[in-house]
């Protein structure tokens, strides 16, 4: 096997390199994993009692705010909401830290420095397992078994992913010269909560924004996102718009080759920088 | 590229450092509104124009003092910084050791430990799996496997850390000063390894160290880098090492309290260290057999130290060690050194013959590395009469003379 090293050589993604390094990602999710609980005194439970106050919280005041739906309707519309939204919110501040979290690495060692935010996705990933479990056992029960639309879902959280993780290699890159990205994000995630349909519906939105604003907002790719999550759970899509979603899979597709581009191209300078 | 494993052309890394503006005349709000842009920046070159070639299964000495650009180009080789300039090609798996348990997770147990740092360093889950007993029997953990670590002694720490990395099977190994940890038992151990695995056929090996005899022991071959440039070329390992001390002799004329390149916490710090005879006058270099006291001042911002202990190791001028006089080790730790009270280590009969000797000298509070230099003071010994007898030890190799006695029974 001979080696090449060049200043200034190209920024390229390497497969083979990246699927001979997968113990490693491995191991650093498995890392990440068990010591999330560690030394914690109800361990994993905290990853049911996050979600359930946010569910419960939000619950309410979606009550408040639109009296139109029914209560335990409401509660599953607001809990798929919630769930799906944890998942990217937390994928997108995982990822966009992971850089920082591994520092000691990055200096220290050569390896496929993609493999950090890819890893941070597991926690994420499991963490969204164990809510959406419990979520579940109350969807039965209030709603009995979900349709054929079900085997939609694994497609939406992998798009839901697949979003973060795009967004994720944008900042985790900034965030290695420019630690601005740690005051931004919560900001940013802030704002992107209330702009997209997490605990009020789409047709909630569409009514009371002015009409300038309705097609920006369904541009969202996080609203096609959580309309399809939604759709899986309950087989019906709340506001059908095909220009929107096309619009919306083609912006998730741009914003990961910026992602990725982005990454790669600094990825050689991050041991200097960070 | 020839025949070599390792080829390294015309490779340079330059740095921007940025240089803060004059603050006299900026005010608190301006500056934080301002962005820096009147900041100036210089480039750093911390390597300029290394070329060298490495052939397959040598083991080269990487020889430098601190911030000579050692590390950054062992960083270089191992991919984790790009260089500047220049092209670096090599055949074979590379691992390197630029810091011994990389990766080692506190909250993990000893197990999950070898694991993930194994994986770090490159290994595959078989290879660990295959290696696991060995690494644990060599790290002497077997009974804490299933702890966190961060419930380990240092020592049982740096162990598993070192046991990992020894384990390692690459055909190019690179190793950065790893060894300046753990107790000395421990490094002969690690030394051992070392040797073991640079003897196994066609392993080649990079290693940096500031201990010039374990480079000796270890590498057949060598260069001495200086200021970011080579300053002697890849070359035969005591030649490299004589080159060095010549220097560091040249340099230990300079005053310790301007030495930058020290290691350690620094609460307390070598000022100066002066050889005076036994009637209290300074003298440039001793006769063998002569009382001579080396007194040591220090600095250190608080009004008394504790638990301090001194160590010196003198090397001849070919880098081999010959004696160490530490404090702790031949009396005690000194309990408690008030300010400006000064250090002295007297030497009944100076035992080594004429030539030139070079200093290390380290100090410790409760065991920890406070301040350490290398090639902090040079001297010359000249001929003396170590018996009292008039006679002289013919020759001009450096060794140690002690008192002995002939008979016939």
């Amino acid at each position: 096997m001979k080696t090449v090293i060049l200043s200034g050589s190209k920024a390229k993604l390497d497969f083979k390199e990246v699927l001979n390094y997968r113990g490693l990602l491995k191991n650093i999710a498995y890392r990440d994993v068990t010591v999330r609980y560690k030394q914690t005194w109800i361990g994993m439970i905290w990853a049911i009692i996050k979600p359930l106050m946010n569910i419960l919280i939000f619950s309410i005041i979606s009550r408040l705010i639109d009296k139109t739906s029914n209560t335990s309707q409401n509660f599953l519309n607001v809990g798929a909401g919630v769930i799906i939204w944890n998942l990217m919110a937390s994928c997108v501040s995982d990822s966009s830290g992971s850089l920082l979290a591994n520092a000691n690495l990055l200096t220290k060692v050569y390896f496929p420095k993609i493999i950090l935010p890819f890893s941070s996705i597991f926690v994420c990933l499991i963490d969204f397992a164990i809510a959406f479990a419990i979520y579940l056992i109350f969807f039965f029960i209030f709603n009995g078994f979900p349709g054929f639309h079900i085997l939609f879902l694994p497609i939406f959280v992998f798009l839901a992913v697949f979003l973060c993780l795009s967004l994720g290699l944008l900042f985790a890159t900034l965030n290695v010269k420019y630690r601005d990205v740690n005051f931004a994000l919560p900001f940013f995630l802030q704002f992107a909560f209330y702009a997209s349909p997490v605990f009020l519906s789409t047709q909630f939105y569409l009514n009371h924004l002015p009409h300038y604003l309705q097609k920006a907002f369904l541009l969202n790719p996080a609203v096609f996102i959580l309309d399809g999550f939604r759709y899986s759970l309950f087989g019906k899509w709340e506001v059908y718009d095909v220009q929107a979603i096309i619009c919306s899979v083609v912006i998730m597709v741009i914003l990961f080759f910026i992602g990725l581009r982005y990454f790669l191209k600094f990825e050689k300078s991050f041991a200097d920088y960070i | 590229m020839s025949n070599a494993t390792i080829g390294v052309k015309d490779v340079s890394k330059v740095y921007s450092l940025k240089h803060k503006a004059k603050e006299e005349d900026k005010f608190l709000i301006k500056s934080i509104f301002e962005r820096n842009d009147k900041n100036s920046v210089e480039e750093f070159w911390a390597l300029k124009d290394i070329n060298f070639e490495v052939n397959k299964g040598d083991k080269v000495g990487i020889i430098g003092r601190n911030g000579a650009g050692k590390s950054t180009l062992l960083k270089i080789l191992s991919r984790i910084v790009a260089p500047t300039t220049g092209r670096i090609e090599y055949e074979g798996r590379v691992a390197s050791l630029l810091e011994v348990g990389t990766g080692f997770h506190p909250e993990l147990t000893g197990r999950e430990n070898v694991f993930l740092n194994g994986s770090i360093l490159g290994m595959t889950k078989k290879e660990i799996t295959s290696k696991f007993d060995e690494i644990v029997a060599f790290a002497e953990v077997e009974n804490f496997l299933d702890t966190p670590v961060k419930r380990y002694s240092s020592g049982m720490y740096v162990r598993l850390a070192f046991a990992v990395a020894a384990h390692l099977e690459p055909e190019i190994l690179i190793v950065d000063e790893v060894l300046a940890v753990g107790d000395s038992a421990f490094q002969k151990k690690c030394l051992g390894k070392m040797n073991e695995i640079s003897s196994k056929e066609g392993k080649t090996i990079l290693f940096v160290s500031h201990n010039m005899a374990a480079i000796q022991n270890l590498c057949n071959k060598s260069f001495v880098i200086k200021n970011g440039k080579i300053d002697f070329p890849i070359n035969d390992t005591n030649a490299a090492i004589r080159h060095y001390i010549k220097d560091s002799i040249k340099l230990s004329r300079l005053g310790i309290s301007e030495r930058m390149d020290r290691s350690g916490e620094g609460m307390i710090k070598f000022e100066n260290i002066v050889l005076v005879d036994n009637s209290g006058s300074e003298v440039k270099g001793i006769h063998t057999g002569q009382e001579i006291n080396f007194i040591i001042e220090t600095k250190y911002d608080i009004h008394a130290i504790t638990n301090v202990s001194v160590a010196m190791t003198v090397y001849t001028d070919e880098g081999a060690e010959i004696l160490t006089l530490a404090n702790h080790i031949s009396l005690e730790s000194f309990a408690e050194i008030k300010s400006n009270q000064k250090i002295v280590c007297n030497v009944k009969k100076f035992p080594l013959t004429k030539g030139d000797y070079v200093l290390n000298v380290s100090v410790y509070k409760d065991s920890i590395l406070q301040d350490y230099i290398t090639e902090a003071f040079s001297f010359t010994v000249f001929e003396g009469d170590f018996y009292g007898n008039g006679k002289i030890l013919p020759g001009n190799t450096p060794s140690v003379l002690i008192e002995n006695n002939w008979f016939l029974k």
